[in-house]
């Protein structure tokens, strides 16, 4: 295993001359930024704002609602998304253009007389407590960050285990008593448990930045890391946790040293032959059925 | 040692000293609207350098025999300091805490070259830059009320005017000489979620933007305004009101009039046929239908429409009854090519959703849809117009569904590029997979209504398809890590110097054999490429210039 030539990431630094064939001195670069669209998600608190009053007085939401429900919900319905006679409010563009009931109260003392809005007299501090109310509700529809999922345990446990035995032969490589055994108290959230179903590793996007006490274990000491043999021109050969391959060079994580190991590449060479632990969960991406996956949530959450 | 330090500063002092004062005395700024409508060589005038989308170079100084010894001539570093910039917007000094600036500053304009001078944008700023030296000639710096800060794709030019757009969504013009601001226009509302980051198109005496945002379930809609006075010229919004055609794709006027549908990127334009196009966005509610039963037109659709009259002249619909956030927004890339035997005018489109598209760009005549990536599972194949048919099975609902491609899509806004020379078109595409939970379980939900966990990557590939056929001709495989595949969506550029500049997914800007795949150069620049690649000739030389995180790199040959 140990090698005679192995150039360490140091040498390769110091040798890199032209901005051509520089390579940079970290691991690997952060995994790209996916790519921005329009809609992307809103952006979570910047570290240090958690602690930060919520956006919205709760007190005050309460009694907008109450209003909400008394004064206007017979035509704009109870939760505010229109009624038989009142459109939904909070897609209203008066509404969302309101600034702190603002322009909500100076509408209200007249109304829409031409489609039968009447006018409604009320005091300015519930006028505020109603825009609250419409705004956190609004809030609560464009910040993405804030949904719930609801409940996902409806598959069908015993069905679920019956694959882990046959068709989905997870068994083959898992055990209820041995590496599952109690997955579903370690894992709280089904959602979260049904991740780790289909994908044990990566994969999903970190909402936010990192929290105190969060794992940051990189990926490469992970035992689901990919494997890499990079197959050296001298005939040797150098297995270890892929920590980045491209074209022009390959960086593995050797355990026995705690070093990485890199060397560039040109035209294939070295040639380096890659080993996913987790292949059958690749492949089951190509087959799973959503009632398979919800069959095999249920089983694991009964592995408490 | 000493001296020599002292000789380097006052070297550097009088260059940034002289610099934008030679720059305004000896220049005329102004744009040539010629240039707009030949292939671009020594200036990049409009976003896609000329108005087809090919993002395709005649230029041949940089090729396969001499890329080797291409080499760095400059990086422009973006700052974002207010301090000595010219100063707009209607916001706060310090910005306010809604308007997202945790976001990286990538620079994904793809910048201006005209007249000597490069103008960049990201979200907020606009800078004008030497293209020589990468020196800052001006800064221009919007005071902002707020609206996602994701990204701003650049400026259009009109004579000696800039013209740009604020994620507080205003249409502000500058004078390309000093940067300082002439007007600024209000084109939608902040307060509903709207946001800009398109390029203005300017097309004669029109400059058409669209909006975006797609939070709140409001109308988009694609506008031309005037590039002297910024009034409003026409709009055109991108669903039907009730009664109209299209009106019957939408259960009712609630559906329809809160439909989404936001066209947030540049298109493409045929001088022949007087036809602007562009995508438009994704249907909302977002990753939910329950509320909008229907196709949902003229969402995640290819449009033509008449820039004179903002009129459509046809449309083709890639994904209807959108439910995963795949607008269509990607560039429609115009290709002048053969099919039947017949020489066509074509528009070609790598969607989001997983389909190349190749349609007729005279009347929206569909030739062939062909899947880029072999993991897509939400449709129940074609229908005889070449559409994907939804499976409703896939649109998300309580206990999830496992949908590929993910929101991202199978590629995204990073334009793609078609070489005459090849013909092939060059697109960066990825194969993930993600989880699509309903949250919102009301028969009339709100906003994206549906919550996203992604799961999974197969990889992601940079790849070139014959147009003719969508057949792959090539694919090279983007960086792996420990976790699985890196990379996917990039800007392109393909040259007559028989290259494709793109990148690798790990952080290596790349020129590839454009025929084969085959890489010949790179530069690791640490991070991925963020922007459409560019090249102009200046001076007899050719430069590439592309942006990398909030660094613009400029590369030429070694002399």
């Amino acid at each position: 295993m140990r090698l005679a030539h192995v150039t360490p990431v140091a040498a390769v630094l110091l040798a890199a001359a032209p901005l051509g064939a520089q390579h940079a001195p970290e691991p690997a670069p952060p995994p790209a930024a996916p790519p921005a669209a329009a809609s992307a998600p809103r952006p979570a608190a910047p570290p240090g704002e958690s602690k930060e009053p919520p956006k919205y007085d709760a007190a005050s939401v309460e009694r907008g609602k109450l209003l909400l429900v008394q004064q206007c919900g017979f035509c704009h319905g109870s939760n505010a998304r229109g009624g038989q006679q009142g459109p939904d409010l909070t897609r209203s563009d008066l509404v969302q253009s309101d600034e702190g009931g603002k322009q909500l109260g100076e509408f209200l003392k007249v109304g829409r007389p031409e489609r039968k809005m009447p006018k409604f007299d009320l005091p300015e501090p519930d006028v505020v407590d109603l825009a609250t109310f419409l705004h956190s509700t609004i809030d609560s529809v464009a910040d993405r960050g804030k949904y719930q999922i609801l409940n996902i345990l409806v598959g069908d446990a015993q069905a679920g285990q019956a694959f882990f035995n046959g068709a989905g032969k997870c068994s083959a490589c898992h055990s209820p008593e041995g590496d599952l055994k109690g997955i579903a108290s370690r894992i709280k959230d089904p959602a979260a448990l049904q991740g780790r179903l289909v994908m044990p590793r990566g994969g999903r996007r970190r909402r936010g930045p990192p929290q105190p006490g969060q794992d940051e274990i990189p990926p490469y000491l992970e035992t689901t890391a990919v494997q890499a043999t990079v197959a050296l021109p001298s005939g040797q050969s150098f297995t270890g946790a892929l920590i980045r391959l491209t074209d022009f060079d390959v960086t593995v994580y050797d355990p026995a040293t705690n070093q990485m190991r890199s060397w560039l590449r040109s035209g294939g060479s070295p040639a380096v032959t890659l080993s996913d632990p987790l292949q059958a969960h690749m492949d089951m991406l190509r087959k799973w059925t959503d009632g398979d996956i919800h069959n095999m949530t249920a089983f694991l959450a009964t592995l408490k | 040692m000493k001296t020599s330090t002292l000789a380097t500063v006052t070297v550097a002092l009088a260059t940034i000293g002289l610099s934008p004062a030679a720059r305004t005395a000896d220049r005329a700024p102004g744009l040539d609207p010629a240039l707009l409508t030949r292939p671009p060589t020594d200036a990049w005038p409009t976003y896609h350098g000329d108005y087809s989308g090919r993002r395709y170079s005649t230029l041949g100084q940089i090729n396969t025999d001499n890329v080797k010894s291409l080499t760095l001539a400059w990086i422009y570093r973006t700052n974002t300091s207010p301090a000595g910039a010219a100063f707009g917007g209607e916001g706060p000094e310090t910005p306010p805490p809604a308007s997202g600036f945790q976001f990286r500053v990538d620079i994904k304009s793809t910048p201006l070259l005209v007249a000597g001078v490069l103008y960049l944008t990201t979200p907020d700023h606009v800078w004008a830059v030497d293209p020589r030296t990468g020196r800052e000639i001006w800064h221009f710096f919007w005071r902002t009320k707020g609206g996602i800060h994701i990204g701003n794709r650049g400026v259009g030019m009109y004579g000696n005017w800039l013209y740009f757009l604020t994620p507080d969504n205003y249409f502000v013009s500058l004078d390309a000489a000093t940067g300082k601001e002439r007007w600024h226009k209000e084109i939608a509302n902040v307060k509903r979620e709207y946001f800009s980051t398109a390029a203005p198109i300017v097309i004669r005496n029109h400059v058409v933007i669209g909006v975006g945002g797609d939070s709140l379930d409001v109308p988009g809609y694609l506008e031309s305004r005037d590039p002297e006075t910024g009034e409003l010229q026409w709009r055109w919004y991108t669903t039907p009101r009730p009664g109209e055609p299209g009106s019957e794709t939408w259960p009712d006027e609630y559906s329809m009039s809160h439909g989404g549908g936001m066209p947030w990127l540049p298109g493409s334009y045929d001088p022949e046929l007087n036809l602007y196009y562009f995508g438009t966005g994704n249907a909302n509610p977002v990753l939910s239908g329950q509320s909008r039963k229907g196709d949902n037109l003229w969402t995640a659709s290819i449009v033509a429409v008449n820039p004179d009259t903002g009129k459509m002249a046809w449309y083709y619909q890639a994904t209807p009854h959108d439910t995963h956030d795949w607008d269509s927004a990607q560039t429609p890339v115009m290709i002048d090519g053969v099919i039947d035997g017949k020489p066509r005018k074509l528009l070609a489109q790598a969607n989001r959703n997983g389909h190349f598209f190749l349609l007729d760009r005279t009347n929206g005549k569909h030739f062939l849809t062909a899947p880029m990536i072999d993991s897509i599972n939400w449709t129940k194949g074609l229908n005889a117009k070449g559409q994907p048919i939804p499976n409703p099975e896939k649109e998300a609902n309580v206990p999830g569904t496992l949908v590929s491609p993910t929101t991202d899509g199978a590629t995204n806004w990073p334009p793609p590029s078609f070489s005459p020379d090849t013909g092939l078109f060059y697109v960066g595409t990825t194969r993930g997979f993600s989880m699509f939970y309903l949250t919102d379980t009301d028969p009339r939900p709100q906003g994206w209504a549906a919550a996203e966990r992604h799961v999974a990557n197969l990889g992601a590939e940079l790849k070139a398809i014959d147009y003719k056929t969508g057949r792959i001709v090539w694919s090279r495989p983007q960086a792996m890590t420990a976790s699985g595949s890196n990379g996917g969506s990039m800007g392109l550029l393909s040259t007559a110097g028989k290259l494709l500049f793109g990148n690798d997914g790990g952080g290596n800007f790349v020129a590839y054999d454009a025929a084969s795949g085959t890489p010949l150069w790179h530069a690791g620049l640490g991070t991925n490429t963020t922007n459409g690649p560019q090249t102009f000739l200046l001076d007899g030389r050719q430069y590439v210039v592309v942006g990398a995180g909030d660094q613009l790199f400029a590369f030429t040959l070694q002399q």
